[in-house]
């Protein structure tokens, strides 16, 4: 029988939160991929969203504020075997965590990151989240937006994230798809979920974004994918038409596969090229000590060089 | 084999193979036989500013450096104003004749205030404001001053490239000529060094040549020092005995961002990657390496570590201060989740970016306290190459033992000493494993049910548990109960009463000397080796002294400590700080006050003959705290 992915925890989001669809999202994923429980695991930082591990029944661990990314890559590069997934608020990933989105980006390491984008700080009473625009002014706000925003596609883009989505916390099969294909991608995949905070975010709500949204996919010709023999030139396109898609906003927002590359090599299997055995024997997995319980390390051989 | 005690400094410009110079020396008295400890000293710069390293020799192995110098070996005029102070009656300077016109105003890598000093001690004494006129100072000093135009000795040698290129060969050619080491042995250690350079070690060899043919034409050569066969030795500075000790005791992981002095650690295991075993008779035994990885910052490198420790692996990072501070709240995350993980923390010169590249000594009180609230962890520390590979075996095992964060401290100054280590007992310290749950359904990470408090570690992979920062019940879970919140605490400190009684005093504090000794040195780190030298040098002054050397400082040995220093005399606590750290942690756990202190913050390496006068200024009762000063 297929696994239930869902925890016996009781869920403590709000009525009518958006997180309540991710979490539908990925137990059908999950599901429909057939995983076993001990394929995953699920990373998260601090916020409403860094509550999903808890909700999942896989391994899971609810790490520290901003830090999801560098824990659950981690787990990756100690048994790239895993399936990681990271699951964040737009606070806890691009403000606190800016950083380390960036550097995963250049890694590339093969981490599925979902990003709950409310455009506020939940758990702590509504603040404004990087993700928020100028001026905007939420109910929970005594002053309008004094900062400006960020683009968490165009941010991914330019980051170097292997695969870049968007989904909406409403359309569980569409962000169930999105999750599917996230998950079978070899490097990092990103997607942006539009999720919809009716406790604090009174402008970006379910209807708002439900009369907004609109799924790339389904257009015409919109291929996004690069392959290994992929011609530069048509790489620079598809990376070009992700790149504007990413900048619609307000009356139109696209939802959907942005750019999928497939060309990229993962970070575990650029490690792999310098460690031998990394991937048969990853860390995870290494006998470190002969039968006796001793050091199974010459010291002698391994510092040749220091011999005299 | 003579009984030599050689003191001995090679400066030059940073990036000049200052480290190429000693090697050749260290390698050289070593493959004659002798033994040589060094420390290395250098600004924090890339090329130019001055850098030296103290090296001293003997047969057997040397624990500390002193001055004066027996030797001062200048490869540029910096080093000549720069060691103005480190030579006196029976010091050699060999410089380069052509330095000589070298005026103090144009040695413009001299630290401002430095070049103020040396200008004021010229001419206080009347000398000449350039190298002749240091020269000359140092020579009323009583140095013999040995001045050879290092382009000449070259001159006609067939060289790649610009006979200056060949100055730290050159140099250190000329010293062990004029020491007396056969040339053979100098030769041989351009082999060491250069590995399958031919080309290099041709070329090098006859800079060698002609040092050597220098010296005797002009009856500089020293009397031939007597060599004997010596058995194979490593030479290892405290980064490599740090990385050699976590490969052997089953290191899988690392992490790191750069930052001096740490760095070198991992680019060392970088180097290792590739595991060579003892035997290859169990295929399973010989497959893997380790994996480094270098993150976007420090809070990546602990929290990457950390997250690789769950699946199973032996996980470490290592930093320095500023490093260490940004991991404060994943250090507390270890802490609540049991998370096993090494940080090797090479301490520095603070507070703030501080003294970069010098010595320090004074992030113990924030390692034991570092992270928000109460958790367990421990703090242990090295004081010598030996002790620093075996340590770095045990901190891999306390913290899969007790699922606990290892904060091991090691400092700059051991961090850059190198040293012989003759033999390596791979039987001396057995890999702990944590102790694992039988992979079932109904698995709780963190079960109560469990009398000395350590709960089977589950791994993500192989079993399903769950993890956060928040208080937690059984299974990982948030919460907030007033009861479960009482037990979690109770059994995670439960861990470190385990740990306190079950690793032996030994492991935590030693004493050297005598008992009863009059005086009672109280120390720990790099300052271990000269302090036990300067026991025996006021031993042979008749005064009796002992060391009590601290190891581990959590769990401390308090009771042993306290009943120690309850019979001691006299007590001094020497340590490279300025608020006496260890003292203070003495007095938390015993109640013990210690009144006297040696202190050094400069950043510099503390030797010899200024420890032994600031006893006598402490037994003498002139001071109860004495500052040392000491270092270029
Ligand atoms: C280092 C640190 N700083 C601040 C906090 C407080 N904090 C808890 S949740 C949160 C905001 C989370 O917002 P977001 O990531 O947008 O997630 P959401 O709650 O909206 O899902 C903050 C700042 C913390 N836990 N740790
Ligand atoms: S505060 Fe907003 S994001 Fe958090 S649970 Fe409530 S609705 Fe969801």
């Amino acid at each position: 029988m297929a696994h239930n992915f869902r925890s016996d925890v009781a869920i403590d989001w709000c009525p009518g939160c958006g997180d309540f669809g991710i979490v539908t999202g990925l137990t059908q994923a999950l599901s429909e991929l057939n995983y076993g429980p001990n394929d995953v695991v699920a990373v998260s930082g601090i916020g409403c969203s860094g509550k999903t591990p808890h909700y999942l029944n896989i391994a899971g661990v609810h790490t520290l504020h901003g830090r999801s990314i560098p824990y659950a890559t981690g787990v990756k590069l100690a048994n790239p075997r895993l399936k990681v997934i990271v699951t964040s608020g737009d606070g806890d990933m691009l403000s606190i965590g800016a950083g380390h989105f960036v550097a995963e980006g250049r890694r590339n390491t093969g981490l599925t990151i979902i990003l709950y984008d409310n455009e506020v700080y939940g758990l702590t009473k509504g603040q404004a989240a990087p993700t928020m625009a100028l001026g905007e002014r939420t109910k929970g706000l005594s002053k309008p937006n004094i900062y400006g925003k960020v683009n968490p596609i165009t941010l991914a883009l330019s980051s170097g994230y292997s695969f870049v989505a968007r989904g909406f916390s409403f359309d569980t099969k569409h962000l169930k798809d999105l999750v599917k294909k996230a998950l079978v991608h070899e490097g990092s995949s990103f997607i942006d979920v539009l999720q919809p905070c009716p406790t604090y975010n009174n402008i970006n709500t379910m209807e708002w974004y439900k009369s907004r949204v609109y799924k790339i996919d389904d257009e015409k010709g919109w291929d996004p994918v690069v392959l290994p023999d992929t011609p530069a030139q048509k790489v620079n396109e598809k990376f070009n038409n992700a790149y504007s898609r990413g900048l619609e906003w307000e009356d139109k927002i696209p939802i959907g596969v942005f750019f999928d590359n497939r060309a990229i090599p993962s970070f575990v299997k650029r490690i792999a090229e310098n460690v031998p055995d990394y991937l048969t024997n990853p860390p995870s997995d290494q006998i470190v000590a002969g039968p006796d319980g001793f050091t199974n390390v010459d010291p002698f051989k391994t510092f040749a060089d220091r011999v005299i | 084999m003579s009984n030599i005690d050689l003191n001995l400094s090679v400066g030059g410009p940073q990036g000049g193979g200052i480290d190429t110079s000693s090697n050749m020396i260290s390698r050289a008295f070593a493959s004659s036989g002798y033994n040589v400890l060094g420390v290395r000293e250098f600004h924090s710069n890339i090329k130019g500013r001055h850098s030296y390293v103290h090296l001293r020799i003997k047969q057997e192995r040397p624990r500390s450096l002193k001055y004066p110098l027996d030797f001062l070996v200048a490869l540029d005029p910096d080093t000549i104003f720069e060691h103005l102070d480190d030579v006196s009656t029976g010091s050699t300077v060999i410089y380069d004749k052509n330095d000589e016109s070298s005026e103090l105003s144009q040695a413009r890598m001299i630290m401002r205030d430095t070049f103020k000093r040396i200008n004021s001690t010229l001419q206080e004494n009347g000398f000449e404001l350039n190298v002749k006129g240091a020269l000359e100072l140092m020579k009323k000093r009583g140095a013999r001053i040995v001045g050879i135009p290092f382009s000449k000795v070259v001159e006609g040698v067939e060289l790649d490239g610009p006979a200056t290129r060949y100055a730290n060969v050159l140099g250190a050619s000329l010293t062990l000529s004029i020491i007396g080491l056969d040339r053979k042995f100098t030769k041989g250690s351009l082999k060491h060094i250069f590995g399958s350079k031919e080309k290099v070690i041709e070329l090098n060899g006859k800079v060698v040549d002609a040092a050597y043919d220098y010296c005797s034409e002009n009856k500089l050569s020293g009397k031939t020092l007597a060599d004997k066969d010596a058995p194979p030795r490593m030479l290892l500075t405290g980064n490599d005995a740090a990385a050699l000790g976590k490969i052997m005791g089953g290191l899988r992981f690392q992490t790191y961002y750069p930052i001096t002095p740490a760095s070198d650690e991992s680019a060392i295991l970088e180097e290792h990657e590739h595991i060579k075993w003892l035997s290859s008779e169990n295929e399973m035994l010989t497959k893997g390496g380790i994996t480094v990885v270098q993150t976007e910052d420090e809070l990546s490198a602990i929290t990457m570590a950390e997250g690789a420790a769950l699946t199973g692996a032996r996980t470490a990072t290592a930093t320095s201060g500023p490093g260490f501070s940004l991991m404060a709240e994943a250090i507390s995350f270890a802490g609540i989740d049991e998370i096993p993980v090494v940080i090797t923390l090479y301490q520095r010169g603070g507070p703030s970016t501080g003294l970069p590249t010098r010595n320090g000594q004074a992030d113990l009180m924030f390692a034991l306290n570092t992270g928000h609230g109460e958790f367990p962890k421990m703090v242990m520390s090295s004081g010598d190459v030996e002790e620093c590979i075996y340590d770095s075996m045990s901190a891999l095992n306390y913290a899969q033992r007790y699922q606990l964060p290892v904060i091991h401290l090691i400092d700059k100054n051991l961090a850059n000493t190198s040293d012989f280590v003759p033999k390596i007992d791979t039987r001396l310290v057995k890999v702990d494993h944590a102790l694992k749950t039988e992979h079932r359904d109904d698995f709780k990470r963190y079960t109560l049910n469990t009398d000395n408090g350590i709960s089977p570690m589950g791994y993500f992979g192989k079993d399903i548990f769950w993890m956060t920062g928040d208080e937690h019940d059984e299974l990982g879970h948030v919460t907030e109960d007033p009861v479960i919140r009482d037990q979690m605490m109770v059994k995670r400190f439960r861990k470190l009463q385990l740990a306190a009684e079950e690793i032996p005093d030994s492991e935590k504090v030693l004493v050297y000397g005598k008992k009863d000794a009059k005086i009672t040195f109280i120390t720990w780190g790099s300052q271990k080796g000269v302090v036990l030298d300067v026991i025996e040098a006021l031993k042979a002054r008749g005064i009796e002294a002992n060391l009590l050397y601290l190891r581990m400082f959590e769990p401390f040995p308090s009771k042993f400590v306290q009943d120690f220093l309850s019979k001691a005399g006299t007590v001094i606590d020497v340590e490279s700080n300025m608020t006496g750290q260890a003292a203070k942690v003495i007095r938390m756990n015993t109640g013990i006050e210690i009144t006297n202190f040696i202190l050094k913050y400069n950043g510099r390496h503390i030797t010899e003959d200024e420890l032994v006068s600031a006893t006598k200024e402490i037994v003498g009762k002139k001071n109860k705290t004495v500052v040392l000063e000491n270092g270029a």
